[in-house]
């Protein structure tokens, strides 16, 4: 279900984000942030009580992807017309409207492109990846843990699923697919509405309205024995710059086989009146051989957020496991028909 | 030999479904539906469930032999198709639309809406994006408030 | 001069010494920026409610194995000029919900809980209020519901579980008016229900530093003769470093709801 789409922005929106293009290769997230045009007349709105104002409805939805593609090895942006073509063909190749490929893709297409919503744009930088840091725009290559570990777990989702416990967490509506922390664009829904008060700063990402309350009065994080699926979420300023700090997470983690010590440090800056730029950087020497961090910026949307009731409509977990269990049977008896 | 090419494209084809799914992400299509019973089906609208994580759409099928089956056609998100301008009110009892899709694996009458169309070949949910050309649904959206 | 100054001084004694029947709350929050009163924090309600809205005494809970913990406390009730004023129809499936509460519950199976009885579930929610959209998150399976004040989404596409919630501002109290329910939720765990016809009005009006009255207007033409009313108080949490906690409760009933479903051992 994580494939690009369709994100309707207006390209007014596009052209006014002013992160500088072209001098991106091998920024770091720091770096990015700090090659921003200082020219704009734009000024930052603030809150009442003087803190950075980041609040309103924020869409994540991109084609870019999150690793820079093999073919494009080596090339940090993209020009403007190499922007355009990329997807073109990326949204033609996506086009869940085709019907080539036999049942098999048929199936894995799902359904007409109305019911998807994964961006038509790549990100207004042009970069060819969201990921930033390292320089060749990859993942990081995986620990013997991590491999082992993302083996195992893959091993498992190619079925049939014993019991739900089998399935990802957004399978189970436990946690949304994009939500993170950190959140990552998918099929449809990239939106969070962001709420400031002098206390805190909340999160609400859309799926699966979870609300990530973000404490800003320096408290310290929950005790290590106290683990939860979304972690354990710290924040504060620096300069214009929120930097909210994410442990205590649980096992399995939501994230790419990421190891329950994952450490996930996101960063929120006001670049714009339409654009919040959204930085992570992720952290887990059990899983990754270093450190790695990726660039997003959303777009300020109309919204509203819908409900995201998931599991209270949940007949696909239903459907997947009586569907393993039917299959299971009919071995069975195939096998007590010709026992060989 | 056309047969030959055509297996090939079916490789290609799921090679780029893949491809297009860059994160470890697997959604459980292929295991809640069976590629081997394709089905097309024609009924009438009873009920449409605007639910997540699918929204699922209830009909009543004629059978040839006169039995009228009840099946449920699974779509995707609402959430996209409320942004697209459309409400509950847009596919009300008494529709008849046609789907193209696979059955459920455990053989209940249950299918995923692969294609939803009107009889006359319409497309469902035709919104701004006529047969899926990108374009620019949020203005649908707006305007419909 | 100073029989004038004793009338005043007798007058304003009198003003203050009158009875705090009168409508006017005598406590004044402090104000947001936006100078609206400040409702910010975490709260919570006390009580039995969440077991049963009208007035009850202890009785046994439907598990054995449970004994005294899975037992249902007594309650005052918080239905004013109760009882629920069901129709005849009503009052028979309320009665059967009572009957079938362990599969018939949704609160059970951790379904979204609706409005009003998310706010008096044994959890803690938290208000998060700015300008133009207040925030209730709720512990309870993470459920979750924006209020907006400036009134932008007057109607809501389709039924949700958690409602349609739009507020203002009467001077003290936050008014939420919340329609567009689903009809599934349930108001507590003695079958109490209504329908997709429920029409809910909530008033929060801060009666101290540390705690609110909540008082809801219940209107459902499907279910019940009549609107009726419920109030209680809400406790704010003064727990240190008090925050919401995870309760994800999915995961806990997915062997009741999928448990027949599992591959067999040893198969």
């Amino acid at each position: 279900m994580k494939r690009s789409g369709m994100c309707h922005f207006p390209l007014a929106v596009i052209a006014i984000v002013c992160l500088t293009p072209g001098s991106a290769h091998g920024q770091t997230t720091k770096a990015a942030a700090n090659s921003r045009p200082a020219a704009k007349k734009w000024t930052a709105p603030r809150t009442p009580w003087g803190a950075p104002d980041l609040q309103g409805i924020w869409d994540f939805a991109t084609i870019t992807p999150m690793e820079r593609p093999t073919d494009l090895a080596g090339k940090a942006v993209l020009t403007d017309q190499e922007a355009a073509e990329f997807e073109k063909t990326t949204l033609e190749r996506r086009n869940p409207d085709r019907r080539d490929g036999g049942a098999a893709a048929d199936v894995g297409r799902a359904y007409n492109y109305v019911w998807w919503d994964y961006g038509t744009r790549v990100i207004g930088t042009r970069r060819s990846s969201l990921i930033v840091d390292p320089p060749d725009g990859k993942i990081p290559p995986l620990t013997p843990e991590g491999r082992k570990r993302g083996e195992a777990r893959a091993a498992l989702l190619r079925g049939p699923a014993a019991g739900p416990e089998d399935r990802n967490l957004w399978e189970r509506c436990i946690l949304g697919g994009n939500a993170g922390p950190p959140m990552t664009p998918g099929a449809y829904n990239n939106n969070v509405q962001l709420f400031q008060t002098p206390e805190s700063v909340v999160l609400l990402n859309e799926m699966i309205n979870d609300a990530r309350i973000v404490p800003l009065d320096g408290r310290p994080h929950l005790a290590s024995n106290v683990r939860q699926w979304r972690g354990d979420s710290r924040g504060r300023w620096e300069g214009n710059t929120l930097v909210v700090d994410t442990t205590n997470f649980r096992d399995p983690t939501n994230f790419r086989g990421a190891s329950s010590s994952l450490h996930v440090v996101e960063r929120f800056t006001r670049v714009d009146a339409g654009t919040l730029l959204y930085e992570f950087t992720i952290d887990d020497p059990k899983t990754w051989t270093r450190p790695w961090s990726a660039a997003i910026p959303m777009k300020k949307t109309e919204g509203p957020i819908y409900e995201y009731a998931c599991h209270e409509g949940n007949y696909g977990m239903v459907n997947l496991l009586a569907g393993a269990r039917a299959e299971e049977k009919a071995a069975e008896e195939a096998a007590k028909k010709d026992p060989r | 030999m056309r047969t030959i090419r055509c297996d090939r494209v079916a490789a290609i084809g799921l090679l780029l479904v893949v491809a297009a799914a860059p994160l470890a992400a697997h959604h459980a299509f292929a295991a809640e539906f069976d590629a081997r019973k394709p089905v097309r089906l024609e009924g009438t609208v009873t009920k449409m469930e605007w639910i997540n994580p699918h929204a699922w759409i209830h009909i009543d099928v004629k059978r040839p032999d006169g039995k009228t089956e009840q099946w449920m056609i699974e779509g995707g998100t609402p959430n996209t198709l409320l942004r697209r301008g459309f409400t509950k009110r847009s596919v009300l009892p008494g529709t008849v639309i046609v789907v193209d899709g696979y059955q459920a694996k455990d053989g209940s009458t249950k299918a995923n809406g692969r294609d939803l169309t009107f009889p006359d070949g319409r497309k469902l949910f035709l919104g701004s994006s006529g047969t899926g050309a990108p374009k620019d649904g949020r203005d649908v959206t707006e305007s419909k408030r | 001069m100073i029989a004038i100054a004793r009338v005043a001084v007798a007058a304003a004694l009198l003003v203050a010494v009158k009875p705090a029947a009168c409508q006017a709350p005598a406590y004044k929050a402090p104000r947001t920026a936006d100078g609206k009163p400040n409702l910010n924090g975490i709260w919570q309600v006390l009580g039995s409610a969440h077991w049963d809205i009208e007035g009850h005494a202890a009785r046994p809970g439907p598990v054995v194995a449970l004994g005294a913990v899975g037992a249902v406390p007594a309650g005052l009730g918080v239905v004013e000029d109760g009882p629920i004023p069901y129709q005849p129809w009503a009052a028979a499936k309320k009665k059967e919900n009572a009957e079938n509460w362990l599969t018939a519950d949704p609160e059970i199976k951790c379904y979204l809980p609706g409005v009003p009885r998310a706010t008096y579930l044994p959890f803690p929610f938290q208000i998060v209020q700015t300008p133009k959209s207040i925030l209730m998150t709720y512990e309870f399976a993470s459920a979750s519901r924006i209020i907006n004040t400036d009134n932008a989404v007057t109607e809501s596409p389709i039924d949700t579980w958690m409602g349609h919630s739009r507020g203002r501002w009467e001077g003290e109290t936050l008014v939420v008016d919340v329609t567009s329910f689903n009809g599934q939720t349930w108001l507590d765990r003695a079958g109490n229900f209504h329908s997709d016809s429920l029409r809910v009005v909530e008033r929060y009006t801060a009666i101290g530093a540390n705690a609110l009255r909540y008082e809801v207007t219940l209107e459902d033409p499907t279910v019940f003769t009549r609107p009726w009313k419920l109030s209680m108080p809400l406790y704010r949490r003064l727990d240190r470093n008090a925050q919401l906690l995870e309760f994800k409760c999915v995961e806990f009933v997915e062997e009741l709801v999928y448990g027949h479903l599992r591959k067999k051992a040893g198969k």
